[in-house]
């Protein structure tokens, strides 16, 4: 049962595009109570401006997600308990994005990465047809299916040290997407997934830091999906060069 | 306070970005003339908000191996109590044929994969054959994902929070104009109109104490639908998922599923003092129909009647904890990061609004009432009846999403002109969107905790004349001090209790006409069931309800369910079919 707990207080950044403070709230403690419920609490019991984001509630929809003491996380999903350092939290919007207004940002950057990436199927075969059979435990099979629990949080993208420095940087999570059509059977022209890819702010700009593997909540690694992109842009670059000579 | 509308045009405006809105938009572009614009606006990110995504089940299709369409069209009727429009029906299981086809080999999903490469198929409770497509228990991440992808790569117009609080008509009330929102990011108004538009907000019965859907689903659409004049039907069967999970008040987490297949593996239910109690209620046990486990746990929960106990527990570590976590990483992970031990401990849960059965009525092809508007997904009333089973909600958003797409783009080659609005009607809807601006700023969260408490105790999981009738007594007192109570519009950017006030208006609205139509419907079907009516009446002359607002005031009626394809008691399976082919446990 709930027992009388001190207040915490949960430092929350407020403002509009670029300019913006921390303010300080004293939120009491509860069981049970992730960030997301933190903020929600602020909301509506302290000061109704507040701005954030979300849906799901569950870890599915990838909208919620804010940087929580410096480190990118779904709110949702966090409990206090695991970031509740001397009694505080500082909050504050998704990093590498812009800023609509206090915790909520503008995700089109992200999202017009993951379409510049390439990242979408295109058809192979007719709704008219029957469904390609796919044995489901070859070693292609399990590399595309190692990345497809992704929900597009943007996590990676704002752990990502690169995408910071690289405006044009596509980012772990539209590459690792990237990846996954490589890998998929149903994909055919699989020249043309490496080609989107390898262009100026494509998976050879990675320095490997692999802050994006260690940060995703769903313990996917796109690291290991760039790694993948690198070698198989490579190879598929001598290969045209070979062909040339 | 002086108010400026944004006015653009476009030709065919879709509201809503799941399953249906998605594939509305997909086929809207494929069918309709070369240079038809097309706009998708939304409540939340595209792709990102809606319930679509969250389904964990899959997608029921009749793919062969024994199984037929006229095989999952039965169940469909069975499941609904002989409430559905058959024809839809109909559609739904011959169409999601194609639909699933079109998902693997056009929108690049992967389902998951038999050993020789065929799809799985599993069979959920109410089904009579393996028929549930599915990717792990995350099927609706792949769908949504690969959607969002497809149309994010199109040229789609994009509106994003973009919330649409006004269905507009023309002048002579004959056809829509358009539809009005809030740029939520700016918190101005925009006026769109189009020639036509599909609505998929997707219901989302988030009325009750405790819910599923996501956070940004507030009845809206059909709070629009009804207050544009049209009839909506099976306005009182909301399905209720057993086993929510119970966190407490104060966390969202509270309402959120635990998945139907714990039960399945054998997860049990216990009370409050540690008993199984399924069986007192059916001889399935735990493994018995969503309303009937909800009625289940809901009745034992009134037993025990302790506000220091609430719920009741669902417990799995009899089967193992190493064997829960492997069998279950996502629930068992999910659960950890909210601070329960589903694998080795028990974790308390309640029934929780998960579904909205009825909605606007509409023919086999999306069309309404109003000339225009197109309505699919959870908003549209019919496919499912009294009561819809796991796996026929993403095949029914995707499959009637698609069919409004193509049916726009056949009937906007008939529309000249885009229509002009009635403007005494825009002003209105303006004016009902501001009305908290020019009020004392109140407390919007503790009505909606009151109407939350309201719906649950009295138009809940098993239901009576007299609670409904306090129901309404309650809502119509919730409603009278929501109108007294304020928000501060000091900065209409992103300001999301303006937004809690606006879901609160749609949601009292729809709540009125959940307890309106359950005192219409004297029996007890599928997802509605009444203490003072237990019995499900005559099949033969079984009826819906149909409610409206005429003139302000709500009517609710009951009309005749035509049986276009199978009477009950018969059936369309050829003679000698044997009943199921799911291998007994």
């Amino acid at each position: 049962m709930t027992e009388a707990r001190a207040n915490m207080m949960i430092s929350v950044w407020r403002g509009m595009g670029s300019t913006g403070k921390f303010e300080t709230f004293e939120v009491p403690a509860q069981d049970n109570q992730t960030v997301l419920d933190v903020v929600t609490w602020i909301q509506q019991a302290a000061d109704p401006s507040l701005s954030y984001r979300y849906a799901c509630r569950v870890g599915m929809c990838g909208s919620c997600a804010m940087m929580v003491n410096g480190q990118p996380r779904w709110t949702c999903r966090t409990h206090v308990k695991r970031v509740l350092r001397d009694n505080q939290i500082e909050i504050a919007p998704l990093r590498n994005l812009p800023v609509i207004k206090d915790l909520a940002t503008d995700m089109d950057p992200f999202f017009d990465k993951w379409v510049k990436a390439g990242g979408v199927h295109r058809a192979s075969r007719s709704r008219d047809m029957p469904i390609q059979e796919v044995k489901p435990d070859t070693a292609q099979r399990q590399a595309a299916d190692n990345g497809i629990e992704c929900i597009n949080c943007a996590v990676c993208y704002a752990a990502c040290d690169t995408v910071s420095s690289n405006r044009d940087y596509l980012g772990p999570a539209a590459l690792q997407r990237a990846w996954t059509l490589f890998n998929d059977e149903k994909v055919v022209d699989k020249q043309a997934v490496l080609d989107a890819v390898s262009g100026s702010g494509g998976c050879h700009n990675c320095h490997t830091q692999g802050s994006c593997t260690k940060f995703c909540p769903n313990d996917l690694d796109p690291l290991g999906s760039i790694a993948g992109l690198k070698r198989e842009t490579a190879k598929s670059f001598f290969r045209r060069g070979s062909k040339q000579c | 306070m002086k108010v400026q509308i944004e006015r653009l045009d476009t030709d065919i405006l879709i509201l809503g970005s799941g399953g249906a809105g998605l594939f509305a938009a997909l086929h809207a572009q494929e069918s309709a003339p070369p240079g038809t614009r097309i706009t998708l606006a939304v409540k939340g990110l595209i792709g990102k908000c809606g319930c679509t995504r969250m389904v964990q089940g899959g997608y029921n299709v009749a793919l062969g191996g024994g199984d037929t369409v006229e095989r999952h069209f039965m169940d469909t009727i069975n499941g609904g109590k002989w409430l559905p429009n058959q024809d839809m029906a109909w559609r739904l299981c011959e169409q999601a044929v194609v639909r699933i086809r079109e998902l693997e080999n056009e929108i690049g999903c992967y389902f998951d994969r038999n050993p020789d490469g065929t799809l799985h198929q599993k069979a959920f409770a109410g089904q009579t054959a393996d028929r549930t497509v599915h990717k792990g228990d995350l099927t609706g991440i792949e769908i949504i994902n690969r959607l969002m992808e497809q149309v994010l790569s199109r040229p789609i117009e994009k509106l994003q929070e973009h919330r649409a609080i006004g269905l507009i008509p023309t002048k002579d009330g004959a056809a829509l104009a358009g539809v009005l929102f809030i740029d939520m990011r700016t918190g101005g108004f925009r006026f769109v109109r189009a020639k036509c538009v599909m609505m998929g907000t997707g219901g989302g019965p988030t009325m009750y104490k405790y819910h599923t859907p996501s956070g940004d689903k507030t009845m809206d659409g059909l709070a629009m639908a009804l207050r544009v004049g049209l009839p909506l039907r099976d306005m009182e069967m909301v399905q209720f998922h057993p086993t929510g999970l119970l966190a407490g008040d104060h966390t969202r987490m509270t309402g959120t599923v635990l998945e139907e297949g714990l039960r399945g593996a054998g997860g049990q239910l216990l009370n409050a003092r540690g008993n199984r109690f399924m069986f007192e209620y059916d001889s399935r046990g735990e493994r018995a129909t969503r309303d009937v486990v909800s009625r289940g746990i809901y009745s034992e929960m009134r037993k025990n009647n302790d506000p220091a106990q609430i719920g009741m527990f669902i417990s799995m570590s009899h089967l193992g904890p190493d064997n829960v976590r492997k069998k279950f990483p996502g629930m068992v992970k999910r659960c950890a990061d909210s601070g329960f031990d589903l694998a080795a401990g028990k974790v308390e849960v309640v029934p929780t609004a998960h579904y909205f059965m009825g909605g606007v009525i509409v023919d086999p092809d999306t069309r309404t009432a109003l000339h225009g508007l197109y309505v699919a997904g959870e908003d549209a009333g019919g496919a499912h009846g009294s009561n819809r089973l796991g796996g026929n909600g993403v095949a029914n958003s995707t499959v009637f999403g698609g069919v409004a797409g193509d049916t726009m783009g056949v009937d906007i080659r008939t529309m000249k002109a885009l229509r002009d609005p009635d403007e005494s009607v825009l002003a209105a809807e303006v004016g009902r969107a501001i009305h908290p601006l020019a009020v004392k700023p109140g407390n919007v969260q503790a009505l909606r905790h009151n109407l939350q408490e309201a719906m649950w105790e009295d138009a809940g999981v098993t239901r009576t004349g007299f609670g409904m009738k306090r129901a309404l007594n309650r809502i119509a007192e919730i409603r009278n001090k929501l109108a007294a109570t304020g928000v501060d519009g000091g900065n209409l950017a992103f300001n999301l209790t303006w937004h809690d006030w606006l879901n609160m208006a749609s949601l009292t609205e729809i709540s009125e006409v959940i307890a309106a139509a359950g005192i219409a419907r004297e029996n007890s079907r599928g997802a509605h069931f009444r203490e003072d009516f237990p019995e499900p009446g005559d099949l033969d002359t079984s009826y819906f309800t149909v409610a409206r607002r005429v003139h302000g005031e709500l009517e609710v009626s009951r009309e005749p369910v035509l049986f276009t394809i199978v009477r009950p008691g018969e059936t369309i399976l050829p003679a000698g079919e044997p009943e199921t082919l799911v291998a007994a446990h």
